[in-house]
């Protein structure tokens, strides 16, 4: 009897030490001194999907079909190396242990930028880009149901 | 003394005769019925312990689950906007900060 409880232990240890996504990251951190942090939540979504005529920003694409997909929002901003340095462990341990795949990764001197997806050859179920410029460090995570062709076709869009 | 291998080549009849000769003790066969039904209490015994003891295993294990689930879930984070419209321009911002990169490495 006291085995079964001992391994049922356990297994709740590992469980909560591997259980990692946005959301977990983003309540990690948001917390912590000198750390912006931004959540939109789901419900905030809908209240967004249904204000009539939004006005997109001058330059900007048409994210209304985008906006109806997304589930949320989760943004990590530091300037604090000790910070950076975990939290990009953390969401690069969070990269390996879930089936994101490497859309775009650049690196220059002082930046880098990397893109993950994961879903499949038409939908998006979640996006993390993670940014890194000078001392700052941009953790990005969006979650849902994106159409990828939508999406990459937004992407293009964007670099016209 | 019979070997063993002797004693099973023995036909039934040559058996009954060997076995004729031997005397039985009194009350063999009462006591051996009472062995038998103790055997057979104790594995009923046996097997309702295991029984038990698997039904209790499984109801601490779905508690222990249950209790992990409950327990140790994040909690929901709070939305930075109360304001759908301030929440829309930070997803717009959002995606033109991710624009920005793209652009960065197409232009390179």
């Amino acid at each position: 009897m006291k085995k079964i409880i001992a391994i049922a232990a356990l297994l709740l240890g590992f469980i909560s030490a591997f259980a990692q996504d946005g959301k977990s990251i983003y309540m990690k951190y948001s917390d912590e001194p000198n750390v912006s942090a931004v959540y939109v939540s789901p419900a905030m979504f809908r209240m967004i999907g249904r204000i009539p005529d939004i006005q997109t920003g001058s330059e900007g694409v048409n994210l209304t079909p985008v906006i109806q997909a997304l589930t949320g929002l989760y943004i990590i901003s530091s300037e604090n190396q000790d910070i950076n340095d975990r939290l990009a462990k953390d969401v690069n341990r969070f990269i390996k242990n879930g089936t994101y795949e490497l859309l775009m990764e650049a690196k220059e001197e002082g930046e880098k930028m990397t893109m993950y997806t994961c879903g499949n050859e038409q939908t998006i179920n979640s996006f993390v880009m993670l940014a890194a410029e000078g001392t700052e460090l941009t953790f990005i995570c969006l979650d849902g149901k994106l159409d990828r062709p939508q999406l990459e076709s937004l992407m293009a869009d964007a670099t016209k | 003394m019979k070997r063993i291998e002797d004693i099973e080549n023995l036909s039934l009849e040559e058996l009954e005769k060997a076995a004729a000769g031997v005397s039985v003790p009194d009350g063999l066969a009462d006591r051996l019925k009472a062995s038998l039904a103790a055997e057979t209490l104790l594995q009923d015994d046996r097997k309702r312990h295991i029984w038990r003891n698997s039904v209790v295993a499984s109801l601490a294990l779905a508690a222990a689950i249950a209790v992990g689930v409950f327990v140790f879930r994040p909690a929901e984070p709070k939305d930075t906007f109360d304001d759908p419209l301030l929440a829309y321009a930070q997803v717009e911002e959002t995606f033109q900060f991710i624009s920005n990169h793209i652009n960065k490495v197409y232009n390179k």
